[in-house]
């Protein structure tokens, strides 16, 4: 069959941008309409390639001022002022020659250009005299908001002097509100701290932490609770996860469909999560993913902790799919992993589709083509693809000198035993082949000899053709063992040996970095339509132009002479936190606030240029963007000032007047519900039921395929998600479900879908079963009892639901239908049930039973009584055995509650069947199997009698007891299951349940509890309906929406 | 289950219920019309029956997927030259897979061709079955990737652009476009081969940038079919029906206190769909209920043909349910015949080509077909010439991207023609060429979508299926 081959082909450098931009032209005025702002943009999109952007104008009509147009090209004039219907450019656009290709230019662009030709084809200003190559910025273009500086807005006493503000985003937000809105009141206090919680580390607050806050009175125990949170180490974990969506975290190299794994990525990861913990400043979190390698300075020795630290900081720019190391090491493959690390820098970063500028000017924002390439240049050093590093070769060792002398030292002393081994199993075969040899006679065995001790490549043909003949002779160490097995076991003691002091080699360890090799400067050119087989002019680093106003660009130095490598990361990296670049903070705060709120200021988060909305609340948005970098570029100063404001605070309480006037809460006058992300929601689970581990960092959880074929994680369920391996071809089933993202490239923004897919895995799937019964098993151990009152108020456990098996004694009446006067035994030793601890017990005598028999007394009989669970027909197997030669032997009995005798045995030293066939029960009968010592004679009578029981219900299902299997002593003193259900909701919801809550799910309990008494064939092995019940219960509650959602 | 009577503003569907009606969905018209400063929700997708922006011929589609590259000048594309000059060298360029393996010999075809039905399309001896149903098929003859690999042309024709991963594939733009008919069953499902999954594995049915709404629903070649689906033997019965009600009336509860939060009704719901599926998947997948003349139409009855004739008419089942795509994949590459030609495409067609014609009958015997479109085909087609190990009687021919042959039936599709030609000895596509993003224009166009304007929202750009690649619609095959 066919191998597997790749050819990717140029096609995917051919970048796909599919675009539409919405210039809503059709309102304004045909007299305002101007070239700049209304025309240009539509060129853009669909002109310009061919008729501007070049040095070389097709049918030399260039479309970049109206003058051009007028005077038209090959064919004549473009356009003729005042008469589009005669304007040549209409005729060619509206009969779909224009723009070649499928592509159209929409209709309602169409009327545009047609109403502004018709208006006279102004301009905003008289147009340049000359004009350079290329399409240039306009004003127009340059005003975008997303361009202009960042402006602290005022905010005005007035607002801040409103009833609810507490801080100025809510004096903001308030002064955005239509007349009838406002702040919600506060939410309660429990929501608050779920809330704040779930925002904060992504798990729920334990039983205690929620009592410790509840009890704290003082006014300012928020403040105070947001600030414990903040310094749980867990918060790392949980903002490490909303940086590692957009940085496209994978623990799998992609592009090719081995998708190999990426051994070390994890150890970026646990660097994101310490440099949160840290709160270490935001712009120095940037500088140092961008550019660590060019802080770290020259490695002198071992790697310092500073340096590793800054080393791994580069794995951001080694998230993309790289399939170079794994069979694609072609200039397609290498490229795209540029192409795909620059996409992750621009949209995690600068909110900007950069990838549009691939191959052509971007159609809608006003980024040229060269400025992609000069983005490119601040790369190209670490990412040359002419000099291509493949993943395993960009891989730096942790290992120290020390390291290395140590793993030194004992590879010379493993050599010292290999050579020991060697040694010896030369000596190994000669004997082997001395004894082979006498098998031979001479001159024969000279000859064999001769040949085998004569070099393979120096014998003879003769001497070959003879071991050939002889194959037995020609004696290997990898056949040793055929000859002398004992020699093998001998020699294995060695490789044990040398595995052990291998052992103590100290772990080589490796980080995921970007760096640049020394004295690297590769040169930058564009690539014509985005292929590098077109290369063209050269460019140097630069920033994007629209960024800086007109003529003062900012570039970056080709080569920074006061540092190792270019330095031209830094620079860029520098440049983008001064605290002057209008993307960067307004980008990372954007996302801070859809991380708190469930909805973004500016709702396309990767994309701020036309092509993405525009912000809900500008001066929010700038209000935030500027605390920030004031503040230090401080995340948690920035998480505190969101959690403190009155507009997060906020209930999420119905208001019908205020929905009437903003039904979607576009102006936050409340809090709305969130669904808990795919990794939150798995690890609320492992919380509520106790099992997850508060362990930090660290290799990835190993996953794998189950029995269904179905994505899960391999062996204990423990890690938080965060720490499953993320390979992009296998994503976790349970995961993907709930919306996690699988890395194509990165992802800016989740969705959150509501799909029955979804409720079949919450209702079947095996990770929400298994950790059910571990909540259930959790609640049987630590439920706290509830008190006497509240329990009087609930019902009762139904008296129905008792113990199948239950041990006693009493005196057979054996006139015409035997009867039983049956007591339970009081005393259990640990092994057996009799009548006090000392055998013969004062009052009851000998009577014991235990596992595999027991003992009548003279007075009593032994009853081992089963008792119907549910109705049907009853079949009995067992063997009773008497083993001394001495006294009277014993007598054995099968009783039924409904139906007499059933069955009776007499034996003295030997062994019976007791067998009863077809016996019907109803639920609640008893069946007793009594032991009976023979006329009060009580000497030897030990007794062996193991019965096996089944009872097929009327559905015809078939459930089997067995009599030493079941055995068991006192039930352990049960927690009432009602105090269970109670804490269940504790530990499953954060809460108490309400009365009408705990009546409800009682009524459950018990009805279920019939009902399993009744069907005990549905019940799993070794599960009690006890707990089967409450393993129920917790499943509904872990799939109840008040656990999928935060409020 | 209880049911819950409440506001109707929410349409249901097997696998996703949503809440607001998409803007995302047609275009710049409302996102001009959006005024600004109005905030775009977090988007929500669902599955509710859409309105195509034309008057859709298909409803539902099933595309019987061939991998490894049908030897078209052996199945459906005749070249009478190719047996002319069979032996000789060819003379043309040629690329190769297997540069080791090959030869410029040409190979004739060692089957037989001949007319068929009222239409006279000429088809080889190896599908009989294919024969019986020619007169409602269009045989495409001039199909080309470019590409000769495998990965690279599957992704192209799923994904639509050559060799890239992580697309939505065409049955996720589909219900994207249009949503569900059914109320209980997945909109997409893909019926995978009992002898393991095809090349690129589940990103075959992958929703690639799209949400898990729009990914395929895989039923397994063996219980369960369905993941997830059946409760675990201790919950069947009325307990797990005890325990939905029970997180029926606490999700109620929950969401009296939250009235205004539509995403928890759609939930509940989610929950009464999700029982539903458990019994009606169950009853779409009992083919007991189909008579013995269905069942041997398929080919059940005969062991060859069994497995593949199971899934052909659990199709059809599905189908009729209203899922509007399925996809049946093959294990491994049946079709990949580098070597033992005259062995090994015979024993593929034996397989699947009475199944695949019983589909297209049963379909049309039930007044099914004019809405439901079929779709036979591979990613690529095999060479003219001969590859060969040594032995002359294990020949094969090596991957051949730049002509093959698809065939399509029923859904809006003209009946009893061929269209497009490859050369005289069936390298290249030299007529009316068709490539697999002009193959998607067309679907799209047959289920009353245009490709260019059915647009999904990623990372700030807007996507469409063919990714902005040239592609046009193929009116000539059309009714």
């Amino acid at each position: 069959m066919a191998t597997l081959f790749k050819h990717l082909s140029l096609m995917l450098l051919i970048c796909a941008c599919v675009l539409r931009a919405g210039i809503a032209a059709e309102e304004v005025k045909p007299e305002t309409l101007t070239y700049e702002e209304h025309i240009r943009p539509i060129f853009r999109a669909h002109c310009f390639d061919c008729h501007g952007a070049t040095e070389e104008m097709k049918g030399g009509l260039d479309l970049r001022l109206v003058r051009f147009m007028t005077k038209g090209g090959e064919s004549g004039e473009a356009i003729i002022s005042g008469k589009p219907d005669e304007s040549y450019l209409i005729e060619r656009i509206e009969s779909g020659d224009m723009p070649p290709g499928e592509a159209r230019v929409p209709q309602d662009q169409i009327a545009t250009l047609k109403r502004w030709i018709a208006a006279g084809a102004k301009t905003a200003r008289p147009e340049p005299a000359t004009i350079e190559p290329g399409l240039g910025i306009t004003p127009e273009e340059r005003a975008y908001w997303a361009f202009q500086p960042v402006k602290r807005p005022e905010v005005s006493e007035e607002f801040k002097n409103r009833p609810g503000v507490r801080t100025p985003i809510d004096a903001l937000l308030l002064k955005a509100m239509p007349e009838g809105l406002s702040f919600s009141p506060d939410a309660e206090k429990l929501t608050l701290i779920k809330r704040a919680s779930f925002d904060l580390t992504g798990l729920p607050p334990g039983p205690e932490q929620i009592r410790r806050v509840m009890a704290d009175q003082s006014a300012n125990w928020y403040e105070g609770y947001v600030d414990e949170l903040l310094q749980s180490p867990h918060y790392g974990e949980r903002w490490a996860r909303h940086w590692l969506d957009v940085a496209g975290y994978a623990d799998s190299e992609g592009y090719t469909v081995n998708d190999v794994v990426r051994p070390w990525a994890w150890k970026y990861r646990d660097y994101v999560i310490r440099s949160l913990n840290a709160n270490k400043p935001f712009d120095q979190f940037i500088v140092e993913q961008l550019a660590g390698d060019e802080l770290a300075g020259k490695r002198e020795g071992d790697l310092t902790e500073k340096q590793i630290e800054l080393l791994t900081a580069t794995g951001f720019l080694r998230m993309a799919a790289d399939g170079t190391g794994s069979g694609s090491n072609t200039p397609e493959a290498r490229n795209q992993v540029i192409a795909d690390t620059l996409k992750i820098v621009s949209s995690s970063l600068m909110g900007v589709s950069v990838a549009c500028a691939q191959c052509h000017d971007h159609r809608y924002d006003p980024i040229p083509h060269a400025d992609y390439f000069a983005m490119r240049a601040i790369f190209e050093p670490a990412f040359d693809w002419q000099q291509w590093q493949t993943p395993s070769q960009r891989q730096v060792s942790l290992y120290t000198a020390a390291d290395r002398v140590k793993a030194a030292e004992i590879e010379v002393e493993v050599q010292k035993i290999a050579a020991a081994k060697g040694e010896k199993q030369t000596k190994y075969l000669a004997e082997a082949l001395e004894k082979e040899l006498l098998k031979y006679e001479q001159p024969l065995r000279d000859q064999l000899n001769s040949a085998y001790q004569t070099p393979a490549d120096k014998r003879t043909p003769e001497q070959a053709a003879l071991l050939k003949k002889y194959p037995s002779v020609n004696i290997s160490p990898g056949v040793l063992y055929e000859y002398l097995p004992d020699a093998v076991e001998d020699l294995k003691k060695f490789d044990k040996q040398i595995e052990e002091i291998r052992s103590k080699k100290p772990v080589e360890e490796f980080l995921r970095v970007a760096v640049e090799p020394a004295n690297h400067l590769p040169v930058t050119k564009l690539f014509y339509r985005g292929d590098y087989r077109q290369p063209r002019q050269v460019i140097e680093p630069a920033a994007l132009s629209v960024v800086s106003p007109e003529g003062e660009r900012r570039k970056f130095p080709v080569n920074d002479e006061a540092l190792p490598t270019t330095g031209r990361r830094l620079a860029f990296a520098r440049w983008l936190t001064n605290g002057e670049h209008p993307l960067v903070a307004r980008v990372l705060v954007n996302r801070i606030w859809l991380h708190h709120f469930g909805r973004a200021i500016v709702s396309t988060p990767g994309e701020f240029g036309k092509l993405g909305s525009t912000p809900t609340h500008p001066e929010l948005l700038d209000w935030l963007a500027s605390e920030f970098m004031q503040q230090g570029w401080d995340l948690k100063k920035l998480h505190r000032t969101i959690m403190l404001s009155t507009a997060y605070r906020q209930a999420g309480a119905p208001d019908p007047s205020k929905e009437s006037i903003d039904p979607e809460n576009n102006f936050y006058w409340r809090k709305p519900i969130v669904r808990l992300e795919a990794e939150t929601l798995r690890d609320r689970m492992l919380a509520a039921s106790g099992v997850l581990a508060p362990q930090l960092y660290g290799a990835p959880v190993e996953i794998k395929e189950d029995d269904f074929g179905q994505v899960v994680v391999s062996g204990d369920q423990l890690r938080r998600s965060l720490y499953i391996q993320a390979r992009r071809s296998q994503p976790v089933g349970m995961l993907q479900t709930f919306d996690a993202p699988v890395m194509e490239i990165n992802c800016e923004r989740r969705s959150s879908s509501t799909v029955a897919t979804q409720s079949l895995m919450l209702m079947n799937g095996s990770f929400i079963l298994s950790q059910s019964a571990k909540l259930a098993e959790r609640l049987s151990r630590e439920a706290p009892e509830l008190k006497p009152d509240v329990l009087a108020s609930l019902p009762g456990i139904p008296p129905s639901v008792r113990p199948v098996w239950s041990y006693g004694y009493g005196k057979l009446d054996e006139s015409a239908t035997p009867k039983l006067a049956y007591t339970a035994l009081p005393h259990w030793t640990g092994s057996s049930w009799q009548g006090g601890p000392q055998l013969p017990d004062p009052a009851l005598g000998w009577v014991t039973l235990n596992a595999g028999g027991g003992h009548p007394a003279s007075q009593y009989v032994a009853i081992r009584r089963w008792t119907a669970p549910a109705s049907g027909t009853l079949t009995v197997a067992g063997k009773f055995q008497h083993g001394s030669d001495h006294g009277n032997g014993v007598r054995a009995l099968v009783l039924s509650s409904r139906s007499g005798l059933a069955g009776q045995w007499e034996i003295k030293n030997q062994s019976v069947d007791t067998t009863v066939s077809s016996l019907a029960v109803q639920q609640g009968d008893t069946i007793d199997f009594i032991a009976d010592c023979k006329q009060n004679d009580v000497g030897f009578d030990s007794f062996s009698w193991t019965v096996q029981v089944s009872l097929q219900n009327e559905q015809g299902g078939v459930h089997k007891w067995d009599s030493a299997a079941d055995f068991r002593g006192p039930e352990p003193e049960q927690k009432n299951l009602s105090a269970q259900a109670a804490y269940a909701f504790e530990l499953a919801l954060c809460r108490q349940p309400s009365p009408e809550e705990l009546l409800l799910v009682t009524r459950f309990i018990n009805s279920q509890l019939v009902y399993l008494q009744q069907h005990p064939e549905q019940l799993p092995k070794d599960v009690t309906p006890g707990r089967q019940v409450m393993t129920n219960l917790c499943q509904a509650l872990m799939s109840s929406n008040e656990f999928l959602y935060v409020d | 289950m209880t049911h819950f009577s409440r506001r109707q503003f929410l349409a249901e569907n097997a696998m996703g219920i949503g809440t607001v009606a998409l803007a995302w969905l047609l275009k710049q018209d409302q996102l001009l019309a959006r005024p600004k400063n109005v905030p775009v929700k977090q988007p929500h997708f669902d599955l509710t029956p859409k309105q195509a922006p034309f008057v859709p011929q298909a409803k539902a589609m099933i595309s019987l997927f061939q991998h490894g590259g049908p030897s078209h000048m052996d199945l459906t594309d005749p070249k009478p030259e190719l047996t002319k000059y069979d032996g000789t060298e060819f003379k043309g360029d040629i690329q190769y897979s297997f540069v080791k393996q090959a030869s410029k010999a040409l190979l004739g075809s060692p089957w037989k061709f001949r007319k068929h039905g009222e239409c006279g399309t000429e088809l080889s001896e190896l599908l009989p079955g294919l024969a019986e149903v020619v007169d409602d098929v269009c045989v495409i003859r001039s199909m080309q990737t470019g590409a000769n690999g495998h990965e690279v042309s599957i992704r192209y024709f799923h994904g639509g652009i050559p060799g890239v991963l992580g697309r939505p594939n065409l049955g996720s733009w589909l219900v994207y476009g249009l949503g569900s008919e059914s109320q209980n069953l997945p909109a997409y499902m893909v019926l995978t081969d009992p002898g393991g999954l095809p090349v690129d594995g589940v990103t075959n049915w992958s929703n690639g940038f799209m949400p898990s709404l729009f990914q395929g629903t895989v039923l397994r070649p063996k219980e369960p079919r369905i993941l997830n689906l059946d409760a675990p033997a201790h919950l069947q019965g009325s307990l797990q029906q005890q325990n939905l009600e029970l997180l029926q009336t606490l999700n109620r509860r929950h969401y009296e206190q939250h009235p205004h939060e539509s995403d928890l009704e759609a939930r509940i719901s989610s929950y009464e769909l999700a029982a539903r599926m458990q019994t009606s998947a169950r009853e779409a997948l009992d083919l007991s209920q189909e008579t013995k003349a269905t069942q041997e139409l398929y080919g059940l009855d005969n062991p060859k043909t069994q497995e593949y004739g199971t899934r052909c008419l659990i199709a059809r089942r599905l189908v009729e349910r209203g899922v509007r795509f399925v996809q049946l994949f093959l294990g491994g590459q049946p079709w990949d015949n580098h070597n033992h030609l005259t062995t090994g495409l015979p024993a593929i067609c034996e397989r699947t080509d009475q199944p695949a014609a019983a589909l297209v009958k049963d379909l049309k015997q039930r007044g099914m077909l004019e809405t439901t479109l079929v779709h036979w085909g591979g990613e690529i087609g095999r060479l003219p010439v001969t590859q060969s190990l040594g032995d002359p009687k294990t020949v094969g021919r090596d991957h051949n991207g730049q002509g093959f042959s698809i065939w399509l039936a029923g859904g809006g599709i003209k009946g009893g023609m061929t269209f497009g030609k490859t050369d005289e000895f069936g390298h290249k596509a030299v007529e009316n060429i068709v490539t697999p993003n002009d193959f998607q224009a067309t679907v799209m166009r047959l289920f009353g979508l245009d490709y260019q304007q059915l647009l999904y929202h990623h990372n700030g750009q807007e996507q469409i299926i063919t990714s902005g690649r040239p592609a046009r619609i193929v009116s000539e095959i059309m009714s």
